[in-house]
């Protein structure tokens, strides 16, 4: 009798702990100001945009939940992977292959994308999981090489017949659908972004709850969490394939946002790129995931504006890799707060410095 | 099917590549050993020494001069990144000091986006003296510049061997590869050997690209992700013995040339060293040594 007592109590304790872990906001400012945010950006940012910005802005909704996903897996698992712009493009693929093949609608085909993707990349991720570390960072490498490869002979879905879905004739090219309630650039804007809240809802929710703990004790010890009972292949293929699935939801929706797809526009470098901006962004922090789409979505939009070259952005991406491994781990989201606070602790310091001296001034005279 | 006849000229052309990925992945696996260091920036160092050479022959400098700056180039930018990043990461894991070596990749894929912005269909190349003339063996045309690059591969793998082998600054390289600290107590200056290691790494970097840039084709992109086939060979060898990464590189470079004259894979070549190196990769970590090593590293 009195067993079952503890186990009930031990079971309502849990129970308890989970509410409050999901119900109860860790920091209640933080989460007004989120949501203050994501107001601002879905109902008063759009009429501010120009039509140039909106189609960037859109992007940047977008690769926020493609560096979401990867810096899920470098952040949170310790999976370093040099091939997230493959599961990108395969998405995307995928997205435009089911939109032009079925009069399904929008969301229903962005989640099947997602499945699918998903599906590819478990498969492709169950033997790459064995390996670990720096192995596993090279296989994914190789293979956004050769899912380029693939993608560049077998080429993006045009409209055409058969399985690709690609006429190399046709002079007339069909754009890819959108959502009928998304035809506008400012209403797919919108659109995004909400797709995008979901997925930060989704993956947040995995950290809160049971998957997050167990990346957590992976992430510090793979000995450690396997001693403590957590099944680590299981949660790290679940990180993997929940990654995998937002990034095929992101190129399902990008798919429809540039309406065209041409294989030459995805290259091997956007996986690295991808990998050099989830970490300047911060890996540790979901802000980073956002931080890092606008670096590489937004700035060379504005760059473009003003007449630089894509060139220095590169570069610039280069030096802040270099950077973020050598001095902030953390990367900007970390990073910037605390160089705000700084900011304003030496501020605080230079006013009242001269208020202090003009007091210990006026005590002499 | 062709027939045998046309397979032929791309036995010499794969095996002409084969010598080049051979001395990268030798290069790349030596670093390896001495630094712990996956240097993925190998093949954007030999790229962009390529277009300072072509860059260099506009210019109506001499040649030769032209290619020394080449190679030398490889071998400063490399040693200057490794005295100014190898020490703070020294102590990271392997795998951070791999995506560090990415980040000099960004910084001369910009600079050579900046420098030698695409030309729109204009063809950039360079061409190397040895590419007029040659000789016929059993009956197949075999220019100078192949032969170079097979001999470039072999001379260099044997001699990276024997200097590993027989020499003292060798020797010390390989104890650093086994133990970094007790190197150091022995009185080893391990920073000086580290240094030579990014040096001859950086000088392969510079050969590899001027080869390539004449063999395949002077464009950043194609010859920055060329390392990844050198990359393949030296993963098949588990980065770890130069003799399995020169047959490996060979096989590949035989391998993706052979498949060129079959119509329904030739647009499938370039996966050639993806595929080899996932199925090698897969089929060691199913015999556990690759988990095992990589475990001990990290």
């Amino acid at each position: 009798m009195a067993g079952v007592g503890t186990k009930d109590a031990a079971a309502a304790a849990v129970a308890g702990q989970r509410v409050r872990l999901l119900r109860r906001p860790e920091r209640p400012v933080h989460l007004s100001v989120t949501v203050v945010l994501v107001l601002f950006v879905l109902f008063a940012l759009p009429q501010l945009m120009s039509g140039y910005y909106t189609g960037y802005a859109t992007l940047v909704a977008i690769y926020s939940i493609v560096t979401l996903g990867l810096g899920l897996l470098v952040g949170r698992v310790g999976l370093y992977s040099l091939g997230q712009g493959a599961i990108l493009q395969i998405g995307a693929w995928t997205g435009a292959r089911l939109l032009f093949a079925t009069s399904q609608p929008f969301p229903i085909v962005v989640i099947e994308a997602g499945l699918v993707t998903m599906a590819i990349g478990t498969v492709i991720g169950l033997p790459a999981l064995r390996l670990r570390g720096l192995y596993l960072a090279l296989i994914t490498l190789m293979l956004a090489g050769a899912i380029t490869v693939v993608l560049a002979t077998v080429n993006f879905p045009n409209g055409g017949g058969g399985f690709t879905g690609y006429n190399g004739t046709s002079v007339h090219i069909p754009p890819i659908r959108r959502p009928s309630i998304a035809g506008s650039e400012t209403a797919y804007f919108r659109y995004a972004v909400v797709v995008a809240l979901l997925m930060f809802i989704l993956v947040y929710l995995h950290l809160r709850t049971r998957p997050g703990r167990a990346w957590a004790a992976i992430r510090q010890s793979e000995p450690a969490a396997l001693a403590a009972g957590i099944n680590t292949t299981f949660y790290k293929l679940w990180a993997w394939a929940l990654a995998a699935f937002i990034t095929g939801i992101a190129g399902a929706v990008l798919a429809s946002q540039s309406q065209y797809l041409y294989s030459i526009n995805f290259t091997t470098q956007d996986s690295i790129i991808l990998l050099a901006v989830a970490l300047m962004g911060g890996v540790y922090n979901l802000w980073g995931a956002v931080i890092a789409a606008l670096l590489m979505q937004l700035l060379p939009a504005w760059l473009q504006n003003l007449g630089v070259s894509y060139a220095w952005l590169t570069i610039l991406f280069g030096v802040g890799v270099l950077q973020v491994l050598t001095t902030a781990p953390a990367g900007i989201a970390d990073q910037f707060p605390k160089d705000m606070k700084r900011l304003g602790r030496l501020i605080w310091r230079l006013v009242r410095k001269p208020r202090a001296a003009r007091a210990a001034s006026g005590g002499t005279t | 099917m062709p027939s045998w006849s046309e397979f032929e000229p791309f036995i010499v052309s794969g095996l002409a590549l084969g010598g080049v990925y051979a001395l990268s992945g030798v290069g790349l696996v030596v670093l390896y050993r001495a630094t712990g260091v996956l240097y993925l920036a190998f093949g954007a160092v030999g790229a962009m020494g390529a277009f300072l050479t072509y860059a260099m022959i506009q210019a109506s400098l001499p040649d030769w001069l032209a290619w020394i700056v080449c190679i030398l180039f490889g071998g400063v930018i490399t040693l200057i990144y490794g005295m100014i990043f190898g020490p703070p990461l020294a102590r990271r894991d392997p795998l951070v000091r791999a995506v560090a070596t990415l980040g000099l990749t960004l910084i001369l894929f910009g600079a050579m986006d900046l420098l030698w912005p695409p030309t729109g269909g204009e063809v950039r190349s360079i061409s190397l003296p040895t590419d007029n003339g040659g000789f016929t063996v059993a009956g197949l045309q075999v220019d100078w510049t192949q032969l170079i690059g097979l001999c470039a591969g072999v001379v260099l793998t044997v001699g990276t061997a024997a200097f590993l082998r027989y020499t003292k600054l060798g020797t010390a390289m390989r104890a650093m590869a086994n133990d970094r600290e007790i190197t150091a107590t022995l009185g080893v200056p391990v920073r000086r050997v580290e240094a030579a290691a990014w040096f001859g790494c950086g000088i392969l970097a510079g050969i590899a690209g001027l080869l390539l840039a004449d063999l395949v084709q002077l464009d950043p992109t194609t010859l920055t992700f060329l390392v990844i086939s050198s990359l393949a060979a030296a993963l098949i060898a588990r980065l770890r013995s130069i003799a399995v990464t020169f047959v490996a590189a060979i096989v590949i470079g035989v391998v993706h040339d052979l498949l060129t004259p079959i119509t329904s894979l030739t647009n499938y070549r370039d996966m050639t060293p993806f595929v080899l190196a996932a199925i090698a990769l897969l089929w060691v970590s199913r015999h556990r040594t690759v988990m095992t090593r990589s475990r001990e590293e990290a």
